[in-house]
C-alpha cells in the first residue's frame, strides 16, 4: 500500500498532475537529453502531427512529407543539446522542419522531378458557379486548398502554412523563417489574396 | 476610423496579433460598417474553409520504429562526452594505467613518425610550395566556419581534431597539385571542396561587402524625432548584392558548398528586405532590420567565414 501510495504522487502532488508535470516539453527535452527514448517518443507522439501537416504543405506530397517528417525529428533528437531553454520546442521543430522541406525541394528542383505546378486540373472541378461551401465535396474542397496552396511562391507558402493552419503567432513565424515581421505581414497578406482569388470561384463564403 | 484602415487591420484583428488599441477601434468600427462587417464575415469563413482541410495523413507506427532504429545508433549531445583536445590530452597524461612514461611513449613515437616523414618527403612541405598558392591565411578557422554556418549539424562533426586535419589536408593537396603525391582519394576530395571554399573570391568578396553593408545598417542610429532616413545608397548596394547572393546560393548549392549556400541562404533574407526599404525610410523599419541582425548574429556568422 505504501509502494502504490509513493506511485500515484510525486513531491506532495496528485499523480495525475505530477504525471503531466513530468510530461512538459521541458521536462520531455531534458529526459530525452539524457537518452531517455521513451521521452523523445512523447516528443514525436505531441508534435508530429503538426510537423508533417507542416511538411506536406510545403512540398505537396505525402510519401516525402512522412520520409521528412522522419528526418525532422531524426536531426532533433541529434540536435536537442542545442534547444535553448527559451525556445518553445514546437517553434525548434517546424524550424528544422522548414530546413529539410527546403533543401529536400531544392534537391527535387535540382533533378528536374518538379511537378509542373500550374497544373491546371483541379481548376477544371466545377463549373464555374459559385456553389456553397458545404455542397462542395471534402475531397475536392482538400484538392482545391492543396493545388491552391502549391501555387503560392516558397515564402508565402511557408509563411500562410504557419498562420493559417498551424496557429503560429507573428513572433514565432518570424522565429522559424528569419523573416521580419513587416516582410512575414506583407507576405501572409498577399498569400491570403491569392488563396482567396483561387478559391472563391469555387466556395460562396 | 477609415474602412481602409479597418479591412487592412482586419486580418491582424482576426489572428489576435492587432494591438490592443487597434482592436478596440476595429471593433468599435464593425459595429457601425455594413461593408466592413462583410470583409470581416469573408474572412472569418475562409479560416472555416482552411480549418476544413484534411490532409488525409496518417501517423503509422512503422514511422517511430524507423526514427527509433535511426536514433537508437546515436545518442544524443551530452556535452561531457564531448571532450576538447586540451582536455582529451590531459586525461591522456592522467591515465592511471600508464601515467607519465605512457604519455612520454605515445610523445616519443609521435615525434619519430614526424621525423621519418619529414625525412622521407622532405618536397612537399616547403614553405615556397605553401606559399605558392592565392590565399594561404582564410580568413576564418575551419572550425568557426562550420560552426557559424551550419548551427544544426551534430556536434559530433565539431570535433576540435577536425580543423587540424583540414588544414593539412589542404596543405598536402596544394602539393599533390605540384608533384604527383599519393594521397588518398577521399582526402583530396574533401580538401578539393574545403579548398576552394577559401578559394573562392568571388564569394569571400561578396561576404565581405554585405558584412559592410550590415555593419553600416547597424550603425545607423536613428534619432527620437521619427525623421526620415535616407538609405539609398543601402538599397542600391543591397540590391547588387542580391543578385550575386542567388547566383552564388546557387552555384554553392549545386558543387555542393552546402554550409555556404546555407550562410548565404541566410544572408538572403536581410538583402531582400534592404532592397524593398524606401530611399527614405522611417526610423521604426530600420529599428526592425538592425534588431533583427542583431539578434540574428548574421555579422558574425558572415565575419567566421
Amino acid at each position: 500500500m505504501k509502494r502504490l501510495s509513493h506511485e500515484l504522487t510525486l513531491e506532495g502532488q496528485p499523480g495525475a498532475f505530477a504525471a503531466s508535470l513530468m510530461n512538459s516539453s521541458a521536462d520531455l527535452v531534458a529526459r530525452a537529453c539524457r537518452g531517455e527514448q521513451e521521452a523523445f517518443r512523447l516528443i514525436f507522439e505531441r508534435y508530429s502531427r503538426p510537423v508533417i501537416s507542416f511538411i506536406y504543405d510545403l512540398v505537396s506530397d505525402r510519401g516525402l512529407a512522412e520520409e521528412l517528417t522522419q528526418e525532422t525529428f531524426v536531426r532533433a533528437f541529434r540536435n536537442l543539446g542545442t534547444l535553448r531553454q527559451e525556445t518553445k520546442l514546437s517553434t525548434w521543430l517546424f524550424g528544422i522542419a522548414k530546413n529539410v522541406a527546403r533543401e529536400s525541394l531544392r534537391a527535387r528542383m535540382r533533378a528536374s522531378r518538379q511537378v509542373d505546378l500550374e497544373d491546371k486540373s483541379v481548376l477544371d472541378l466545377s463549373d464555374h458557379s459559385p456553389v456553397p461551401v458545404h455542397q462542395l465535396l471534402n475531397k475536392e474542397l482538400n484538392e482545391l486548398i492543396q493545388r491552391s496552396l502549391a501555387l503560392l511562391d516558397d515564402d508565402k507558402r511557408l509563411v500562410f502554412t504557419l498562420k493559417v493552419f498551424q496557429q503560429c503567432s507573428y513572433e514565432e513565424i518570424a522565429d522559424i523563417t528569419g523573416f521580419s515581421i513587416s516582410k512575414l505581414k506583407s507576405d501572409l497578406h498577399r498569400a491570403r489574396s491569392e488563396m482567396r482569388r483561387r478559391i472563391s470561384p469555387y466556395v460562396r463564403f | 476610423m477609415k474602412c481602409d484602415d479597418c479591412q487592412n487591420l482586419l486580418a491582424e484583428y482576426i489572428d489576435g496579433e492587432a494591438i490592443e488599441s487597434d482592436a478596440e477601434q476595429v471593433s468599435a468600427h464593425l459595429i457601425t460598417c455594413a461593408e466592413c462587417t462583410h470583409e470581416f464575415e469573408t474572412l472569418t469563413a475562409e479560416q472555416e474553409v482552411f480549418a476544413r482541410y484534411d490532409r488525409e495523413l496518417n501517423i503509422s507506427p512503422a514511422m517511430w520504429h524507423a526514427i527509433e532504429a535511426r536514433t537508437t545508433e546515436r545518442r544524443p549531445p551530452d556535452s561531457t562526452s564531448r571532450l576538447s583536445l586540451p582536455a582529451w590530452l590531459s586525461g591522456l597524461f592522467a591515465a592511471p594505467r600508464y601515467g607519465l612514461a605512457g604519455a612520454l611513449a605515445v610523445l616519443i613515437v609521435g615525434v619519430m613518425i614526424g621525423v621519418m616523414y619529414l625525412r622521407n618527403q622532405p618536397q612537399t612541405k616547403t614553405p615556397e610550395r605553401i606559399a605558392g598558392g592565392k590565399s594561404q591565411t582564410p580568413t576564418g578557422t575551419p572550425e568557426n566556419l562550420v560552426a557559424a554556418v551550419n548551427p544544426t549539424e551534430p556536434p559530433q562533426k565539431l570535433k576540435p581534431v577536425e580543423p587540424t586535419k583540414t588544414v593539412s589536408v589542404k596543405e598536402s593537396s596544394k602539393s599533390n597539385r605540384i608533384t604527383t603525391g599519393s594521397a588518398d582519394q577521399s582526402d583530396v576530395l574533401f580538401s578539393d571542396i574545403a579548398y576552394s571554399d577559401i578559394e573562392n573570391k568571388d564569394t569571400a568578396d561578396h561576404i565581405a561587402q554585405a558584412q559592410n553593408l550590415l555593419r553600416s545598417i547597424r550603425n545607423i542610429h536613428p534619432g527620437d524625432n521619427d525623421e526620415e532616413i535616407d538609405v539609398t545608397f543601402e538599397k542600391a548596394m543591397s540590391r547588387r548584392l542580391l543578385d550575386e547572393n542567388v547566383v552564388l546560393r546557387r552555384d554553392a548549392e549545386t558543387s555542393g558548398k552546402f554550409p555556404v549556400k546555407s550562410l548565404l541562404g541566410d544572408l538572403e533574407p536581410f538583402l531582400i528586405d534592404i532592397a524593398n526599404l524606401p530611399d527614405k525610410t522611417t526610423p521604426t523599419e530600420l529599428r526592425a532590420i538592425k534588431d533583427r541582425v542583431q539578434k540574428t548574429e548574421i555579422v558574425a556568422a558572415l565575419q567566421s567565414y
